[in-house]
């Protein structure tokens, strides 16, 4: 049995279209009109234990729709969803004391204490035995760096600082579920990687399922091994991070230094299987598909005109897949 | 569960403590509030010659009792369940392992233990300005504690009723003077409630608000005793529960909303 199972599940937003003023005020009270909006579309997917996964798509894809429902906060208008056997939005506090929830910038920190204070309460709240919570304080503050932070008030702490200890918060009670919703968001080069390094650790120690959602692929690249993509409420891919890459990430970019060139190469080579983008004196930027040529023969193709003095060959990265799926100009 | 709301309240009193001279400061508002009281009530005794069932005396312990409880009785954490609704902090707190319900009564925990602070602190140094009266009796006093316990409850309920009005409306401000002046008129606070007429002290001894000062300053003073004592612990037990039925459908109405229409 998998550890989250999510079997097509919707989630219509209703927002009340009220019209300005008192005399709309009036007419609403009469006759109310409500505008609907399909967050989330037939979704359907199986988290098994342990799985690290990214959950991508654009703003207002329904990622944090999705996740809101896994935890319990949003009722889904049809469907089902079992996480660890238990219904979140038919159990909640049950539900939440077997995950651990970041959403953003909403902190779980008391905005005046120390934020020793606040790992206390969660201690209390959560039952941590004590020598469990003495030996995961003491990993976690290695990990992240906390110990000159734990005795500063949290309203004291810069964002990346706050974050760090609101990771570690949601770690302590050893959860066997964490969902993070932009955990990286705003956070410098540093704090990211210390974070993401935090989050596969202890995720090989402990077996922690994590769902990440996040507009850095850099976290996906670095923490994930499974990708669902969705967009505009559907899901348009779910399957191995690295399958995806193969499967869509089939352009190359290449970029040359040449010399001595003969020609305007753009036009001779308009009937080739590759495509000039920028063409200068001494440069030439092109793309290709791997599938259809390869690097030897745009090579030789491209000698015809010039002499090659060096280059530079680029796989696609994530982003690079990504924004091509979100122009539209790849169709999964 | 308790240890939790314990923890729960000493934080809340930690997070008031955070800002050192804020103990004084209070204190000292409530002195202010004392000799206001106290002048203005002199003043009409010389005017009249007496009011109903209070002598001189015992209007200045009357109202030095009242700023002292003021803390306990309409303080509380109304501005921090419309902050949470306001802010959006909800969702984080609904996701917490005990409920969002008893998450907030420690907060209130701790409301009034800083409460009551402020009221030890105030009622120290208003017994150096003035002759304030004692209990009368040992037994005088444990009446008075227990119904002062008895309203933290009530009191609370009431505060989830308002603060979860949040989500129908944007006026909790409004709604939050509406139960200050409800409590103020209905509880002996603005004078009392033997100087109202028979009606009105009619509709007063039904509601729970009563409790909050008129009765246990009349029972600290040896003006209410034995049994009656009891008769109204029973009727803050009936309200007690009638409260927490009600803020219980406030509140899980609100929750509902929240969990169909989004944060
Ligand atoms: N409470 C709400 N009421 C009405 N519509 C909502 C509500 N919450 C979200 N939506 C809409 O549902 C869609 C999905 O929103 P959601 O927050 O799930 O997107 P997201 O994938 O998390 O985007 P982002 O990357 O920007 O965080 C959006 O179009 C949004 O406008
Ligand atoms: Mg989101």
């Amino acid at each position: 049995m998998s550890i989250i199972e999510v079997k097509d599940l919707e989630k219509v937003y209703k927002t009340s279209d009220k019209e300005s003023g008192i005399i709309g005020y009036v007419k609403h009270l009469f006759h109310p009109k409500y505008k609907e909006f399909k967050a989330v579309k037939k979704v359907n997917f199986n988290i098994e234990e342990g799985e690290l996964v990214g959950y991508i798509g654009e703003n207002g894809a329904g990622k944090s729709t999705t996740i809101k429902i896994l935890t319990g906060l949003l009722t889904p208008t049809s469907g089902k969803v079992i996480v660890n056997g238990k219904v979140p939005y038919e159990n909640r506090i049950e539900n939440n004391k077997q995950i651990g929830a970041v959403f953003g910038q909403k902190t779980q920190l008391w905005w005046d204490l120390p934020v020793i204070e606040s790992f206390r309460l969660i201690k209390k709240m959560y039952k941590i035995p004590e020598n469990e919570y003495r030996k995961n304080l003491k990993k976690f503050s290695n990990l992240l760096e906390l110990d000159e932070l734990l005795n500063k008030p949290v309203k004291n702490l810069s964002l990346g600082q706050k974050m760090r200890c609101e990771i570690a918060a949601t770690f302590l009670h050893n959860p066997k579920i964490v969902y993070l919703d932009e955990p990286t968001i705003g956070l410098d080069v540093l704090v990211k990687e210390r974070i993401r390094k935090f989050i596969k650790d202890i995720n090989k120690e402990k077996n922690t399922t994590v769902i990440l959602t996040t507009h850095d692929l850099k976290d996906i690249e670095e923490v994930c091994d499974r990708i669902i993509l969705i967009d505009k409420g559907s899901i348009i891919y779910d399957g191995e991070k690295q399958a995806f890459k193969d499967t869509y990430g089939k352009q190359v970019l290449a970029q040359i230094r040449i010399k001595n060139k003969n020609t305007l190469i753009t036009n001779e080579t308009i009937e080739d299987e590759f495509e000039v983008i920028e063409e200068t004196e001494d440069f030439l930027k092109i793309k290709f598909n791997h599938d259809k040529t390869t690097i030897m023969n745009v090579v030789n193709r491209i000698s015809n005109f010039c002499e090659i003095l060096d280059m530079h060959v680029q796989e696609q990265g994530l982003e690079e897949i990504l924004k091509e799926i979100y122009r539209g100009e790849v169709v999964c | 569960m308790l240890g939790t709301l314990l923890k729960i309240g000493k934080m809340g009193i930690k997070e008031y403590l955070q800002y050192k001279s804020v103990l004084f400061l209070f204190t000292l508002n409530r002195i202010v509030e004392v000799v206001v009281y106290i002048f203005v009530w002199y003043a009409i005794y010389n005017q009249t010659g007496q009011i109903e069932g209070f002598a001189i005396s015992e209007i200045a312990t009357y109202y030095i009792l009242v700023v002292t409880l003021v803390p306990m009785s309409l303080w509380g954490i109304n501005e921090d369940i419309a902050y949470s609704i306001r802010k959006g902090y909800i969702s984080r707190e609904l996701l917490n392992p005990i409920s969002y319900f008893t998450y907030y009564f420690g907060k209130n925990l701790g409301e009034m233990g800083f409460g009551l602070l402020t009221a030890i602190c105030t009622f120290i140094v208003c017994n150096i300005f003035w002759t304030v009266l004692m209990p009368v009796n040992i037994w005088a006093f444990i009446g008075f504690i227990c119904i002062l316990l008895l309203n933290i409850p009530i009191s609370y309920f009431l505060q989830m009723i308002v603060g979860t009005c949040g989500f129908y409306t944007n006026a909790t401000w409004g709604m939050q003077i509406l139960r200050k002046s409800i409590i103020s008129i209905f509880s002996g606070l603005i004078a009392p409630l033997t100087m109202f007429p028979l009606t009105f002290q009619k509709i007063a001894n039904i509601l729970p608000f009563k409790e909050f000062f008129y009765t246990p300053i009349n029972i600290y003073l040896g003006k209410i005793q034995g049994v009656e004592i009891l008769l109204i612990i029973v009727k803050q037990l009936i309200w007690v529960l009638i409260m927490y039925v009600l803020a219980k459908v406030f509140f899980n109405k609100a929750v509902k909303k929240i969990t169909i229409n989004g944060g």
